[in-house]
């Protein structure tokens, strides 16, 4: 009498605990990755993330204004100011004034630095280095152990976004992505929606061979095909341009899409079609009136699948559409760019990241409905 | 060219950027190279002024994977005008499979007139066609140096340290910080799918610093074997700084997880980590932001054995241009980069130095490049990186590998064999 209405058994909430643990093992490195694109490249190689929602100590080296900025107050040589720049939440608990004993002091005290020099560094930060004699040189340095409140910024977004000459180019790229997708999207789907038909529902001779064959181009590597495709393109004159990469994308999505498709086709009801054929249907209408409208769920699927993979592309993009002009650069080929010649800005990666990931998400989740249905349609009978 | 000058001294006597002389306008001139943000944006400035001089329009593109990249394009007939080689052994290989056309004939002329060491960038530019028969097809232009070790003055100041003049005041230096309580050096090998190839570097300026060049020249053509006594003895070097637990920041367990672009940070932690960062002149790209060059760190010369007396060896990288995609076009613009005004534009900028001797020192953003060249300049022996001449599969392969599992604890022999028998495997 475990699973009566009302009570759930253990097994359930096996099944519950390990779904919740699964998706935050999934979601543990994108909210890392989230919180890296709001913080500072310093910051991100100097802690952990996860050190960062919280208030944390740091030891810091800090430093003074310089001896430019010196008065003279009653024969003193006195340089004041906040060693944050400005007023800041941080509080100090130790500091000190050289390297090799950087906790000599606590808030209020003042070091003695020789020559009649001497500073005081107070808990928030506000320092008086004076001298007898007139100061020079640099700001002293000064190290300090503090508690700095969690800091965010938004520059990273702002670099990516909109700052500079990246603007042009982060939008062109945004743009040629979309050029490359759709189409790479749409073309697929039209031609294996009809092959699958065929493949489905009109007798001819072969059509099992046929079949057997759509099914065995699925194994094939797209990395086999690169170069003598891209050969290919150069000799009928089609060279590298987002015509070619339409076909690449088609050609390399068709198998999965007719398979796909011709098996959520072979299940829909017999009977609606031969009732269509009997009423005197042609082909072409049977399609167009009954496959289609019913096919909707599988359509949908594979149009999710095959925008994602084109928008994520890199692979094809970069061997048959980025030519040296550099006017048909791609999300992801700008991305990469983005990360700098020795590949060292990981702000700007995590970033860059977040604003490519929001339009497939927005696609996933019109259209994420179908795909559960679309999919298990297709494949479990 | 004399044209040229003159059209462009009026171009900018009436303060327009029209063109100066026109002479390619309409012309379509594509570069690609592994160059991307920030160097991409200082290349296109560069290119501006061809573009302004000629009216052709240059587009340069950059790619992470231009090794990768450059080898489609070639072998698919859809190669760009000019490529910027990161390494000359690339460049060999493309020159051999016949994918570059050679350079104007008197460009060797002029590079051994006023490059400093002229011959020896002639050389390292100079590869055998598809025929067997050497021409010249790279133009350096970009010059890494790698013999540099970075330190805080400050920090060294604190603790009373003297920059060493010779190696075996470096190790005294390092058993002194060592003593005092501190860790002398901040190694990291992390570089992605790359790790391993500082280690590299330190090796190859090991192997300057206990050979002399002849043997050094003899290791990269692979005449002496990998596993020769001298090899190991320049790899036991490296160790006798990576492989010891007292030596190296976060021991040495460390070294090989510690990112190439992070590890120099320990020099600016407070406490320090470490006091001295060995790595090339592009290093303070990764400096944290607002660090002062020359100011808050500064470079010494990685300093040579005083008992050896080799001189001062220099050990370099850099970047040659090569036609991959022949017009008029292209190979003015190689003609271009001998114009002292495409190295100033770039000296301006920082991180860059070149071996141009009539280029205006003036022109160097700050002291420290100019110092830097000057130590290019002064080397009594310049070689280049071994690893980027080496075969791909060595120099980009087995001895990063090797040099991982090196300070992984693996015995120095038996890594070098290892890369011994990888190397007579591709022959």
């Amino acid at each position: 009498m475990d699973n009566i209405a009302g009570r759930t058994s253990a097994l359930n909430w096996i099944v519950q605990i390990s779904v919740v643990a699964l998706v935050a093992l999934w979601l543990f490195p994108t909210v890392g990755l989230l919180v890296s694109s709001f913080r500072t490249a310093d910051q991100i190689s100097g802690s952990g993330w996860w050190q960062s929602l919280t208030a944390s100590e740091q030891n810091l080296t800090l430093r003074s204004g310089s001896a430019a900025e010196q008065e003279l107050r009653d024969g003193v040589y006195i340089v004041e100011g906040n060693l944050f720049g400005t007023v800041s939440d941080a509080d100090i608990s130790v500091w000190g004034v050289t390297s090799r004993a950087i906790d000599s002091y606590l808030p209020g005290d003042t070091a003695d630095l020789g020559n009649g020099e001497t500073i005081t560094v107070q808990a928030d930060g506000t320092y008086v280095w004076s001298g007898t004699e007139e100061l020079s040189g640099r700001g002293q340095r000064v190290f300090a152990t503090a508690t700095t409140p969690p800091e965010f910024t938004l520059e990273n977004y702002e670099t990516v976004l909109v700052s500079g000459n990246r603007t042009d180019s982060m939008t062109r790229a945004f743009f040629n992505t979309l050029t490359v997708t759709i189409p790479a999207t749409i073309i697929p789907i039209v031609i294996a929606a009809f092959a699958a038909y065929a493949l489905a529902w009109m007798d001819f001779p072969g059509r099992a061979l046929l079949i057997a064959a759509v099914v065995g181009l699925l194994v094939v590597p797209l990395q086999l095909a690169l170069i003598p495709l891209l050969r290919l393109h150069l000799e009928i004159g089609i060279g590298k341009g987002y015509l070619g990469t339409w076909l690449a994308h088609t050609g390399f999505g068709l198998p999965l899409a007719i398979y796909l498709l011709r098996n959520y086709m072979v299940g829909l009801p017999r009977d609606i079609i031969e009732n269509a054929r009997v009423d005197g249907a042609t082909d072409f209408q049977i399609f167009t009136k009954i496959i289609l409208p019913l096919s909707f769920p599988a359509l949908a699927s594979f149009a999710i699948f095959q925008f994602l993979w084109t928008w994520n592309d890199l692979l094809v993009a970069k061997v048959f559409l980025i030519d040296a002009t550099g006017q048909t650069t791609v999300m992801t080929a700008q991305i990469v760019e983005l990360l700098g010649t020795r590949g060292g800005n990981w702000e700007i990666l995590a970033t860059a990241a977040f604003v490519s990931i929001a339009v497939p998400l927005l696609v996933f989740f019109a259209m994420q409905r179908y795909l559960v249905r679309g999919l298990l349609a297709g494949s479990v009978k | 060219m004399k044209m040229k000058l003159y059209a462009s001294v009026a171009a900018v006597a009436l303060g327009t950027v029209a063109q100066a002389d026109g002479h390619l306008a309409g012309q379509q001139i594509t570069v690609a190279g592994p160059w991307l943000s920030p160097e991409a944006e200082i290349v296109a400035e560069i290119f501006s002024i061809f573009e302004e001089q000629t009216g052709a329009s240059v587009s340069y593109v950059g790619s992470d994977s231009f090794e990768q990249q450059i080898m489609i394009d070639a072998e698919s007939g859809s190669a760009p005008n000019v490529a910027v080689f990161p390494q000359p052994g690339l460049a060999a290989d493309m020159a051999r499979r016949g994918f570059l056309t050679p350079l104007a004939d008197d460009t060797a002329d002029w590079i051994r007139e006023n490059y400093a060491a002229g011959q020896s960038w002639v050389d390292l530019g100079t590869y055998a066609d598809e025929n067997g028969e050497d021409q010249l097809f790279g133009m350096f232009f970009r010059v890494d140096l790698k013999s540099l070790v970075w330190y805080s003055p400050e920090n060294f100041e604190d603790a009373g340290y003297e920059i060493p003049e010779t190696m075996e005041e470096l190790i005294a230096l390092s058993d002194q910080i060592v003593a005092d309580g501190d860790t002398p050096w901040c190694i990291g090998l992390g570089s992605g799918a790359a790790t391993g190839w500082p280690a590299t570097d330190w090796v190859e300026d090991m192997m300057l610093r206990t050979q002399p060049p002849e043997v050094y020249d003899a290791w990269v053509s692979n005449e002496l074997a990998f596993d020769s006594e001298e090899v190991v003895g320049a790899i036991e070097q490296f160790g006798l700084f990576a492989r010891n637990d007292d030596y190296v920041a976060g021991g040495a367990g460390a070294v090989a997880t510690t990112d190439f672009r992070d590890s120099p940070r320990g020099l600016f932690d407070s406490p320090p980590q470490c006091y001295m960062h060995r790595q090339a002149s592009f290093i303070p790209a990764f400096f944290p932001e607002g660090t002062e060059i020359g100011e808050d760190v500064d470079f010494f010369y990685f300093p040579a054995y005083a008992e050896q007396d080799l001189g001062a060896p220099v050990l370099g990288a850099g970047t040659l241009f090569a036609i991959t995609n022949p017009t008029e076009g292209a190979q003015e613009l190689i003609e271009f980069l001998r114009s002292p005004g495409a190295h100033e534009v770039w000296m301006s900028k920082g991180g860059f130095l070149t071996p141009h001797t009539g280029v205006d020192p003036e022109a160097f953003i700050d002291d420290t490049s100019r110092r830097l060249n000057d130590v290019l300049l002064n080397a009594t022996t310049f070689r280049f990186d071994a690893s980027d001449l080496m075969p791909g599969a060595v120099g980009a392969g087995s001895f990063w590998t090797g040099m991982v599992d090196y300070v992984g604890g693996a015995d120095a022999a038996e890594v070098a064999a290892r890369i011994q028998a990888s190397w007579q495997a591709i022959r």
